[in-house]
């Protein structure tokens, strides 16, 4: 029913854009929307200062909760070690680095035996990246509340994951967590995570992505199109953002698909793993 | 690289097969010596290969050196043959063997072998099951070498069967000396559940290959007897190993050569019980057979 719909909604956009989507040749998405590359950025700028405040509420209630166990898996499929130079883009509220760094001093505190790691943990670097200040103010602002703020190891930077600002082959591992479904160009984002991870470095993406399952696919699509909007709507009084949300979900290449793009970036040893169903998806590749 | 479990419940098949599966094996292993053997064996600021001997080899060797300059000139940005990973993960694993002895069958000693290698530490996360995957890195190592002295020794040839299992069990657990005082740890390691499946390939594949070499061609039910028993054997012999304190471990192989022995007699006493039983069966068999005659024709 839902997807009869979604699929109607879908042709009655495409009828009314397409003398858009001609006109400018380089066109792209935002959600189900057909728009000029040069205006993805600014949309999705726009969408998440509107809910920067509201960001961590939101996915709780969205995931149930669920977002915490997927960035937990994210963190051990990583597997951190003192030492790290880590990036993480597009984690402006540093729930993922934080994990991280945690990790990090558990792991320590297994391997006391190993006398070079205290000097090592002095050199973990955890660099987090976004485009938007604004979910970067949040992630500052938890870092004070969680007695990191001192921690010369989080490193706070606004830059753009197209481009980024660190050198060739200086990463161990770089993560992006729920963040290339909004960018612009994602072979762009993926050149750009190969470039700076060292030989044997890995990168590792948790993104929303595709169910397949029959039944379960219809009630996942009932209730992102209907639910999530609506809740969206009931806390932040912004419907728009949450419906692109869910659209751009539906926009972002399919599990096998996107490990292909990682592999012509030339990443090694593509892997996914599908959590909740294809719910969301943990890709992982290995450099060299 | 491992025969498959399937193939193990077909004897007959995989006895025909076996040949193919050695050969295979060995060039894999030739393979990952080769690719290992210029960062391994020749130091950095002494590239000059022997060009004296203008041998098939030193030429090759020159070729690689070349390579490996123009690798360390450009950036890794510049298009270059990539290593597959593979090699790579096997070049961390060699390296992080000569941490085991101080740091355990650890990731700690995964790491700094790594570090060692130069390739960046977060690797050892991509192994599935980090510490397992560097013991049957070395279970893999010990059988490559096992093999290449059961190819190359003469005198092993001139040994009774009984004797030459012996001789074999010890020449592979003698590999492991080295590592003895975390050798427990090992056989935890491979007793995880998750690990069982592998490390229980690896010793079926290991025990195998002894019998193979004493010539055992067997294909019937004997064959799953012979491989139980030498398996029980051989771990047994590695369990005593680990508590053994006599120099050399003289009273480990003293334990083996009577395990060894005793299997043998069992063997003969086992074949005569066989014979036995084939002698009832065939008199019980006539006389079911006339009973059956009986009731029908009756």
């Amino acid at each position: 029913m839902a997807t009869l719909v979604r699929s109607v909604a879908r042709n009655l956009m495409r009828k009314n854009l397409s003398p858009a989507s001609t006109l400018h040749s380089h066109a792209t998405s935002f959600g189900f929307k057909d728009v000029a590359e040069e205006d993805k950025s600014k949309m999705v700028g726009n969408v998440f200062t509107s809910v920067a405040s509201n960001y961590d509420l939101m996915n709780d209630l969205m995931s149930g909760g669920l977002h915490r166990l997927w960035k937990d898996r994210l963190v051990s499929k990583l597997n951190p070690f003192p030492g790290m130079k880590h990036l993480d883009v597009a984690g402006g509220t540093g729930d993922v680095a934080f994990r991280i760094l945690e990790n990090i001093k558990n792991v320590k505190h297994r391997a006391i035996q190993d006398v070079l790691d205290d000097d090592l943990i002095e050199d973990t670097r955890i660099y987090v990246c976004d485009i938007n200040p604004n979910m970067l103010g949040v992630g500052k602002k938890r870092a004070e509340e969680r007695g990191f703020g001192r921690d010369k190891s989080l490193v706070w930077v606004e830059g753009d994951a197209e481009a980024l600002s660190f050198e060739d082959n200086s990463m161990d591992g770089y993560t992006i967590a729920f963040g290339i479904r909004n960018v612009t160009h994602i072979e762009r984002v993926l050149a750009e995570a190969y470039r700076v991870l060292k030989r044997g470095g890995r990168f590792l993406c948790l993104e929303l992505s595709h169910v397949d399952i029959p039944v379960y696919k219809d009630l996942y699509d009932v209730y992102s199109f209907s639910v999530i909007p609506a809740v969206g709507e009931l806390v932040t009084g912004d419907r728009e953002s949450y419906q692109y949300l869910v659209e751009s979900v539906r926009r972002f290449p399919p599990q096998e698909q996107f490990a292909k793009m990682i592999a012509e970036a030339g990443f090694q040893k593509v892997e996914y793993e599908n959590l909740v169903g294809g719910v969301v998806a943990i890709h992982s590749a290995l450099k060299f | 690289m491992y025969r498959s479990a399937a193939k193990m419940l077909l004897p007959a098949f995989y006895r025909r097969r076996h040949q193919d599966t050695i050969s295979h094996i060995r060039t894999l292993a030739s393979t990952r010596f080769m690719t290992s053997a210029p960062t391994g064996y020749i130091p950095d600021q002494n590239p000059i290969p022997p060009s004296s001997n203008p041998t098939d080899t030193s030429s090759s060797w020159k070729e690689e050196e070349r390579t490996r300059h123009q690798d360390e000139k450009s950036s890794s940005r510049t298009k270059r043959p990539k290593a597959h990973y593979k090699d790579e993960e096997a070049r961390v694993l060699s390296a992080s063997l000569l941490h085991v002895i101080r740091l355990g069958w650890t990731e700690t000693a995964m790491i700094a072998g790594a570090r060692d290698v130069g390739v960046s530490p977060s690797i050892v996360g991509s192994f599935p099951r980090k510490e397992a995957a560097l013991v049957e890195y070395f279970m893999d190592e010990c059988l490559e070498r096992l093999i290449d002295i059961i190819e190359s020794r003469e005198d092993l040839k001139n040994l009774i069967p009984s004797e030459r299992v012996a001789k074999l069990v010890r020449l592979r657990l003698e590999m492991q000396t080295p590592y003895i005082s975390k050798w427990a740890q090992a056989l935890s390691i491979q007793a995880q559940p998750l690990n069982v499946p592998t490390s229980f390939k690896q010793r079926a594949m290991l025990v195998d290959e002894i019998w193979h070499a004493v010539g055992d061609d067997a294909n019937d039910i004997d064959w799953y007897v012979k491989r139980t028993v030498l398996g029980g054997i051989y771990s047994t012999t590695e369990l005593y190993m680990l508590t053994d304190s006599s120099p050399d471990f003289r009273d480990t192989w003293a334990f083996l050569d009577a395990r060894t022995k005793d299997a043998f007699d069992l063997k003969k006493t086992a074949q005569e019980a066989q014979r036995l039983a084939e002698a009832v069966g065939a008199g019980m068999g006539g006389s079911l057979q006339g009973f059956m005659k009986r009731v029908f024709t009756g």
